[in-house]
C-alpha cells in the first residue's frame, strides 16, 4: 500500500471531533454552538477547544451576537476551510479507489 | 490507517452533513395545534353552516393562514429555548419545499371553485392533495417520517377524487366533516405519534 497519500492527510482535520465538526458546517452555511453540541454530542468545553483548534488554523470562523437579548454563537466555515474539507475528502475517496484498483 | 477505516470516515463524513441538513425541531406541537385548530374550524363550519363556496374556503384558508402563523410561533420559541436562530439553513430548506405546492394547491383549488368547476368536496381533496405534496417534499429535510404521512395526504385524496369521478355519487356528508377528519384528526392522530415515540426514544 502506497503509504504517500495518508501522509498527506491534514491533521487539523483528522481527528475525530474536528472531522465531525467540519463535516456538519460543510453542509450548512452556519450552525450555532448548540446545534453542534447536540448533535455531535460533546461537552461545551470539548466543542469549545475543537472549535478554538479550527479557529486557529483559519477554517472555521465564529460570529458572537445576540437574539432576544440571549447570546448567539455561530459557526461556519472559512473559505480555506472549505478548500481543505474538499481536499481531505478527495484524498480520502483516493485512497479508497487506489486500495480498490491493487 | 487501513482502507475500510478510510471507508468508514467518509460514511461518517456523509452521516453528519446529511443530518446537518436536517430539521431538527420539535413537531409534535405543530402537529398538535394544526389538529385542534383543524377539529376546532371543522366544529365552527358545521355549528354556523357555512356550506357556502365562498363561506367554506374563507374558513379554511383563515384556519390555515392561523396554522401556518402558529408553527412559525412554536418553530421560533423552540429556537429560542435552545438559543439557537430561528431562520436557520434547515428552517429556509423546509419553508422552500413547503411554499410551492401549498401555493399551487391554494390557487388552483380557489381558481377551480371560481369558476365553477369544484365544490367544496372536490376542493377538499385538492387542498389534500397539494398539502401531501408539500410534506412529502419537506420530509426530505424533516426526519421521523415525514414523507409517508404526505403519502398518506397523496393517497388518500387521489383515490377519494377517483372514485367521485368514477362513480356519479352525491356526497351528502359535508365538506367540514372531510377537512376535520384530514387537517383536524389526521394532524393530532400524527402529534400524538410523534409525542409518545420521542418520549420512548428518549427514555431508551
Amino acid at each position: 500500500m502506497n503509504p504517500e497519500p495518508f501522509l498527506q492527510l491534514d491533521r487539523v482535520i483528522h481527528e475525530k471531533g474536528r472531522l465531525a465538526i467540519m463535516s456538519m458546517l460543510a453542509a450548512s452555511p452556519e450552525l450555532s454552538f448548540t446545534e453542534l453540541r447536540d448533535t455531535l454530542g460533546m461537552t461545551d468545553g470539548n466543542l469549545t477547544t475543537h472549535i478554538r483548534t479550527l479557529q486557529e488554523a483559519g477554517y472555521v470562523s465564529v460570529t458572537k451576537s445576540y437574539q432576544n437579548r440571549r447570546p448567539l454563537t455561530t459557526c461556519s466555515l472559512t473559505v480555506r476551510g472549505r478548500k481543505s474539507f474538499s481536499e481531505y475528502v478527495n484524498l480520502l475517496e483516493q485512497i479508497v479507489r487506489q486500495n480498490r484498483a491493487t | 490507517m487501513e482502507t475500510n477505516q478510510v471507508s468508514e470516515h467518509l460514511q461518517v463524513i456523509r452521516t453528519l452533513m446529511e443530518r446537518s441538513a436536517l430539521y431538527r425541531r420539535e413537531l409534535a406541537p405543530v402537529m398538535l395545534s394544526t389538529g385542534t385548530l383543524g377539529v376546532a374550524a371543522a366544529a365552527i363550519g358545521l355549528e354556523l353552516h357555512l356550506e357556502s363556496m365562498g363561506a367554506f374556503a374563507g374558513l379554511w384558508l383563515c384556519t390555515a393562514a392561523v396554522a401556518v402563523a402558529g408553527a412559525f410561533l412554536i418553530a421560533r420559541r423552540q429556537a429560542f429555548k435552545d438559543h439557537e436562530s430561528f431562520w436557520s439553513p434547515p428552517t429556509r430548506r423546509v419553508a422552500h419545499a413547503l411554499l410551492p405546492p401549498l401555493l399551487a394547491g391554494m390557487c388552483l383549488g380557489l381558481t377551480l371553485a371560481w369558476v365553477g368547476l369544484a365544490n367544496p368536496v372536490i376542493l377538499t381533496f385538492t387542498w389534500l392533495l397539494f398539502y401531501g405534496c408539500a410534506l412529502h417534499a419537506a420530509g426530505f429535510f424533516i426526519p421521523r417520517g415525514m414523507k409517508l404521512f404526505g403519502w398518506v395526504f397523496v393517497g388518500l385524496a387521489c383515490t377519494s377524487l377517483m372514485f367521485l369521478a368514477i362513480v356519479p355519487l352525491k356526497v351528502v356528508v359535508s365538506a367540514h366533516w372531510l377537512m376535520g377528519f384530514f387537517f383536524g384528526v389526521l394532524h393530532l392522530a400524527c402529534g400524538a405519534y410523534l409525542r409518545l415515540t420521542a418520549r420512548r426514544n428518549s427514555a431508551a
